[in-house]
């Protein structure tokens, strides 16, 4: 039986754990200590899966970590993950995920000021014509 | 006269209505010829023989009695098949009500059974629903955390050689308190310590400063992870933390903040 305070404790490691898993270099760092050929490991993985819940979610800083940590429920995903340019490929992909958002939001940004142009210049000419 | 119901009971020990009119209807045709013959005799030849004749006209008589009872009898078996008729008639008639009924029934059977099979897919997804509902609030909030930290959307100034990551970096997983249980010498101050090296870089204030830390001491105060009873497997160590600190140092990182 553990204290609460232990339970804490417990809570704060797990919550950095999990969310270590959204690094990529981590995981091949893991992959190649051979942890992910540790049963009690998986197992810890797919006990780990509780952070899915939304009243857990909320306190997850990096999402990212959730995705990865169901493509690791998977066998042959934790298998492929020895290789360096396996997650190479994986943290490229997630970089590029990462700015997507934000190159839209430019883009969308970028169209919205040229349709103000569009507008401003198109309200000028129809200014003049009512003035004389 | 012919009744249907005696043509069938041919085989019964009685003989039937038709039968016994039959041999009624024989027995007074030899008699009235026994009776018209004596009495053409009787004509002709003298001595009368008063004994037969009588008995001839009393077997008469009683052959026409029988006749006439017959006949009332078949009257009667008549009057009967016409009401077994009448009867069958309105069987069928009835049959074909209670079957009408039935289908109608079967119909509104199925009818009902689609609405509750209907309105109980309505309720499962109803609880569903009520199952997965979070408030708009914390979920906005949520989201605001999120973003406001970079760690779903990269910020707009970002080029390749920006530190920042959508993942905990070294550096942030070291200054963790999963990276500082194994370090000895910060026993005393776990939270809020500051590596001398990531100091002398300048890099890591930015992090610690940020509103939401990913550990968030503060934020899950209360919170407290599921029961597993340590059954993940025979005597391990399921988080090798001391290994936190070691990566560091050993991966050869393809992001550009290595030092």
């Amino acid at each position: 039986m553990e204290t609460e305070e232990q339970a804490r404790n417990r809570f704060q490691l797990e919550l950095e754990f999990v969310q270590c898993l959204a690094n990529p270099n981590y995981l091949n760092f893991l992959a190649q200590r051979g942890y992910f050929r540790d049963k009690p490991f998986v197992n810890y993985l797919k006990y780990l899966l509780y952070w899915k819940e939304p009243e857990y979610a909320k306190f997850l800083k990096y999402p990212h970590c959730l995705h990865t940590l169901e493509l690791l429920q998977y066998e042959h995903f934790r298998k492929e993950l020895v290789n360096a340019q396996c997650t190479k490929f994986i943290d490229e992909q997630q970089l590029l995920h990462w700015q997507h958002y934000a190159r839209k939001r430019t883009r969308l940004q970028q169209a919205l000021v040229e349709q103000q142009h569009q507008a401003q210049q198109q309200q000028l000419p129809h200014s003049n014509a009512v003035a004389k | 006269m012919r009744s249907a119901r005696s043509d069938a009971n041919m085989a019964s020990s009685e003989k039937s209505t038709k039968e016994r009119l039959l041999s009624t209807l024989d027995d007074l045709e030899v008699l009235s010829r026994e009776m018209i013959e004596m009495l053409a005799l009787s004509r002709s030849q003298k001595p009368p023989q008063s004994g037969e004749d009588n008995q001839v006209l009393e077997l008469l008589v009683q052959r026409d009695g029988e006749f006439q009872a017959l006949m009332q009898q078949a009257v009667e078996q008549g009057r009967q098949q016409q009401e077994m008729l009448r009867l069958e008639k309105e069987l069928e008639k009835r049959d074909s009500d209670i079957q009408q009924l039935q289908k109608q029934l079967k119909e509104a059977e199925h009818i009902l059974a689609t609405a509750v099979y209907q309105a109980k897919e309505k309720l499962k997804s109803i609880e569903k629903a009520r199952k997965g509902s979070i408030s708009s609030e914390e979920i906005i909030k949520y989201a605001h955390r999120i973003s406001a930290s970079n760690a779903v959307c990269a910020p707009l100034n970002w080029v390749p050689g920006d530190p920042r990551r959508p993942y905990p970096t070294d550096l942030e997983m070291r200054s963790g308190m999963l990276g500082q249980m194994n370090n000895p010498s910060n026993n005393g101050n776990v939270n809020g310590h500051l590596p001398g090296d990531a100091l002398a870089a300048g890099r890591l204030p930015d992090i610690l400063t940020s509103q939401y830390l990913w550990q968030s001491t503060d934020v899950s105060m209360g919170m407290l992870p599921p029961h597993h009873g340590n059954e993940f497997g025979p005597g391990h160590n399921k988080e090798n933390e001391d290994d936190v600190e070691a990566m560091s140092t050993d991966t050869s990182s393809s992001s550009s903040d290595s030092d």
